[in-house]
C-alpha cells in the first residue's frame, strides 16, 4: 500500500520536531528515514503508526486518511528498537499475539506462526521466553511478530541498533531479503547511513525536522542536494574547501595557493556566486609522492594515516584545510611527509557557501 | 566439614577467620533477638487463648507447661457473636480492598501514562496523597454525620466506603510507581499489533505488574482488617461490628476478658497470615520490583 505524508508538522510546545514533511512512498517500496538523532525521523514514523498525533497536515495509507484512526485500526506492523517483546509470554505467544487479538482461528494461528518461525529460523525457540534469548534471537522474534500477518505497511524504528556489528550486518542482509520476498511497503528509521544505503529503494534524509533530500541511495551519494546530505552520507565524510570563483581565470581559489581549474560546465554551475564550497569525496583525491608532468597537483603534508586492512585513510593538511583521502591498502607514509594530491575535479560538488545548497 | 574449615584457615590468616566466625554469630544473635521481640507477644497471645484463667496469671508465668483448653474459643465463637464479627470483617476487608484496587489501579494507570498539560498528573498525584497527610480522626465526626444522614450507620456498606476511600491514595501511589516501571514500548507494541488501550492494559501491562498488585492488595487488606477507629465510630450493633471492635469491646469497666480476646485475636490473625504466605513470592518481588529489571 502506498503511504503519503502531506505537509505534516509536529510541534512539542513551540518547537517543530517535524516541519512540513511531504513524502510519497510507493506501494512495495522500502524507504529509509535517515538523519542524526533529534531530526524528527522517529516522530514521523510514530505519527504514521498513530502513536503520536500530527499537529497539522495529512497522513494517508492508500487512499485512506489515517490521522484520526487509532493505532490498532491502521493495520500496520512495527518493529521497535527495544524489540518490545512481551516478557511474560513465550516466543510462540508473542508471535501469535497480533493474530489472537484479531480472533484468528487456532489452526490458522498455528500454521502461520510455524511458517514464520521457519522463515526466520526460530522454530526451536518457540517455547522459550524472551529473557532466555540472545539479542539476535530477540530481534528475529520481533521481526516474526511483525510479519506473521500481512499488514499494509511495515514500520521499523532502528531495529538493528542494539545488535553487535557482525550480527547487524547479517540481519541487514536478511531484512533486505525478507522485504524482497514479502514485497510490502516499509518505512525504516535509522541514523546509520550504511543501513540506509544498503536497504533502501529510496532514502529520505532529515535534519532538524526538515526533509533534506528524498532520492535513491546512489543519487543521495553522488548528487547530494546540499552540504548536510553530502557530509552525512559517506564514510569517511566528504571533504569541504571554502573558496571563491575567479571567473576570468576559470579558477576555484581556496586560501593560500590552492587554485583549481574549472571546466566550462562547472563554471556554468557556479556562475554568479562569489563564495562557494567545494566538496570532494575521499576516493576522488589522488595521491603521489613525486611531481607529475600534468597540472593541478597540490602540495600537502600527511597528518596521520589509518590502516583499515583493505584500504588506508590518509589525513592530510592542505594549508589550513584538513582533508581525508582513500588510498590503497599498502599505502604507507609517516606524519609530516610531503605529498602531492590531485582532485578529480569532474567528480567535485559545489555548494552555496551561505545556504549550503548544491549548485547544479 | 572439619576438613573444609582447616583448608579454609590455611588459606587465610588465623585472626581473619576468627573475626569472620564471630561476625556470623553476631548476625544470628541479632536475627534471633528481632524474632523474639516480634514473635513473643504472638506466642503469649496464643498461649493465653489456650490457658484456663487461673493459669493466665500464675506467678511465675507458665511458659510451656499448662493444660490447654478451648473454652475461650467456644466462649468467643459459640456463646458470643465473634463468628458474626469475623464474617463482617471478611466482607468489609475483601470488598473495600477490591473496590480500592480496581479504582486505584485504573487511576494510577492514567496518571502514569497520560501526559496532561502543566504537569497536571504530578500535581494530581500529590493532591491525592495529601488526603493521607492529616490524622484520620479529623474526618471521624464529619464521616459519622454523613453516614447518619445517609442512614448508613451500623451497616457494612459504611465501612466499605470509608476503607475504600482511605486505601485509594495508597493504591494510586503504589500502582503508579509500578506502572512507571513498565516500558511504554510494550503497550505501544500491543496497540500496533491491533489491541485497544484497555486490551493492552489487561493482556500486557497487568500481568507484568501482578507482583505489585499482590503487594498492594495485601497492604490494603491488612489495613482494612485491623482498622479500629472508624469501625468503632460507625458501627455499634453486633450485625455490623468488625472483629477489632468486638475484641476491644471485651475490655469493660468490670472485667477484661483476656482469654476471649486472645482467642479472637488468634482467629483474626490467621486469614491474613495464610494470604500472606500464599502470595509471599509476589510480595517479595513486588516490594523490590524497581530493583530488578525484568
Amino acid at each position: 500500500m502506498d503511504v503519503r505524508f502531506e505537509n505534516v508538522t509536529k510541534t512539542f510546545g513551540h518547537k517543530a520536531v517535524v516541519d512540513g514533511l511531504s513524502l510519497a512512498i510507493g506501494d512495495g517500496e522500502f524507504v529509509v528515514l535517515l538523519g542524526p538523532s533529534g531530526c524528527g525521523k522517529t516522530t514521523s514514523l510514530r505519527m504514521l503508526a498513530g502513536l503520536e498525533d500530527a499537529t497539522s497536515g495529512d497522513i494517508f495509507i492508500g487512499e485512506e486518511r489515517v490521522n484520526d484512526i487509532p493505532t490498532q485500526h491502521r493495520d500496520i506492523a512495527m518493529v521497535f528498537q527495544s524489540y518490545a517483546l512481551y516478557p511474560h509470554m513465550t516466543v510462540m505467544d508473542n508471535i501469535a499475539y497480533p493474530l489472537r487479538v484479531r480472533k484468528t482461528e487456532k489452526d490458522e494461528i498455528k500454521r502461520r506462526v510455524s511458517r514464520v518461525a521457519e522463515m526466520l529460523e526460530i522454530g526451536p525457540l518457540l517455547a522459550r521466553r524472551p529473557r532466555d534469548l540472545s539479542g539476535g534471537e530477540r530481534q528475529r522474534v520481533a521481526l516474526a511478530r511483525a510479519v506473521v500477518r500481512e499488514p499494509r505497511v511495515y514500520l521499523m524504528d532502528e531495529p538493528l541498533s542494539n545488535l553487535d556489528a557482525r550480527l547487524r550486518v547479517q540481519m541487514r542482509g536478511e531484512l533486505k531479503r525478507l522485504q524482497h520476498e514479502l514485497g510490502t511497503t516499509a518505512l525504516y528509521v535509522t541514523h546509520d547511513q550504511a543501513e540506509a544505503m544498503t536497504l533502501a529503494h529510496r532514502v529520505a534524509v532529515m535534519r532538524s525536522g526538515l526533509l533534506q533530500q528524498f532520492d535513491t541511495p546512489m543519487n543521495i551519494y553522488h548528487r547530494p542536494a546540499n552540504r548536510f546530505v553530502a557530509e552525512f552520507v559517506g564514510s569517511p565524510a566528504m571533504n569541504f574547501i571554502e573558496g571563491r570563483i575567479d571567473t576570468s581565470a576559470r579558477l576555484f581559489r581556496g586560501e593560500e595557493n590552492v587554485a583549481l581549474q574549472l571546466s566550462e560546465s562547472q563554471l556554468e554551475r557556479v556562475r554568479g556566486q562569489e563564495r562557494v564550497t567545494l566538496g570532494i569525496r575521499p576516493e576522488h583525491i589522488q595521491l603521489a609522492e613525486a611531481a607529475r608532468e600534468e597540472d593541478g597537483w597540490l602540495q600537502a603534508t600527511v597528518y596521520v594515516t589509518e590502516q583499515m586492512g583493505n584500504e588506508t585513510f590518509v589525513f592530510l593538511r592542505l594549508g589550513q584545510e584538513k582533508l581525508i583521502a582513500r588510498a590503497r591498502a599498502d599505502f604507507r607514509a609517516e606524519p609530516e611527509t610531503p605529498l602531492l594530491i590531485k582532485f578529480e575535479m569532474e567528480r567535485a560538488d559545489f555548494f552555496d557557501a551561505q545556504s549550503g545548497e548544491a549548485l547544479r | 566439614m572439619k576438613a573444609h574449615v582447616i583448608e579454609h584457615n590455611k588459606l587465610r590468616p588465623h585472626h581473619h577467620a576468627g573475626r569472620r566466625v564471630s561476625a556470623r554469630w553476631l548476625r544470628y544473635a541479632i536475627i534471633i533477638a528481632a524474632l523474639l521481640a516480634t514473635l513473643a507477644p504472638v506466642y503469649w497471645m496464643i498461649t493465653i487463648s489456650l490457658k484456663s484463667e487461673v493459669d493466665q496469671f500464675s506467678v511465675p508465668p507458665r511458659w510451656f507447661l499448662f493444660s490447654p483448653t478451648i473454652a475461650h474459643y467456644s466462649d468467643a465463637f459459640v456463646e458470643r457473636s465473634f463468628g458474626q464479627y469475623l464474617l463482617t470483617s471478611m466482607i468489609v476487608a475483601v470488598s473495600s480492598t477490591l473496590c480500592a484496587m480496581v479504582l486505584g489501579t485504573l487511576c494510577a494507570y492514567a496518571l502514569a501514562r497520560l501526559s496532561l498539560p502543566r504537569r497536571l498528573s504530578t500535581r494530581l498525584s500529590l493532591w491525592i496523597l495529601s488526603t493521607r497527610m492529616f490524622p484520620p480522626i479529623v474526618t471521624a465526626l464529619p464521616l459519622f454525620l454523613m453516614m447518619r444522614d445517609m442512614r448508613l450507620l451500623n451497616t457494612r456498606a459504611s465501612l466499605i466506603i470509608v476503607y475504600t476511600a482511605f486505601n485509594l491514595p495508597f493504591v494510586v501511589w503504589m500502582m503508579r510507581g509500578f506502572f512507571q516501571e513498565i516500558p511504554r514500548d510494550l503497550e505501544e507494541a500491543a496497540r500496533v499489533d491491533g489491541d485497544s488501550r484497555l486490551g493492552a492494559l489487561v493482556r500486557v501491562v497487568l500481568p507484568l505488574v501482578a507482583p505489585g498488585l499482590a503487594a498492594t492488595a495485601i497492604f490494603c487488606l491488612i489495613i482494612s482488617w485491623n482498622e479500629l477507629l472508624f469501625a468503632l465510630i460507625l458501627t455499634q450493633t453486633d450485625a455490623a461490628m468488625t472483629l477489632p471492635v468486638g475484641i476491644a469491646g471485651r475490655v469493660t469497666q468490670y472485667e477484661i476478658k483476656w482469654g476471649v480476646m486472645s482467642a479472637a485475636g488468634v482467629v483474626a490473625m490467621t486469614p491474613i497470615l495464610l494470604f500472606a504466605l500464599a502470595v509471599q513470592r509476589y510480595l517479595v518481588r513486588g516490594l523490590s520490583l524497581g530493583a530488578v529489571k525484568g
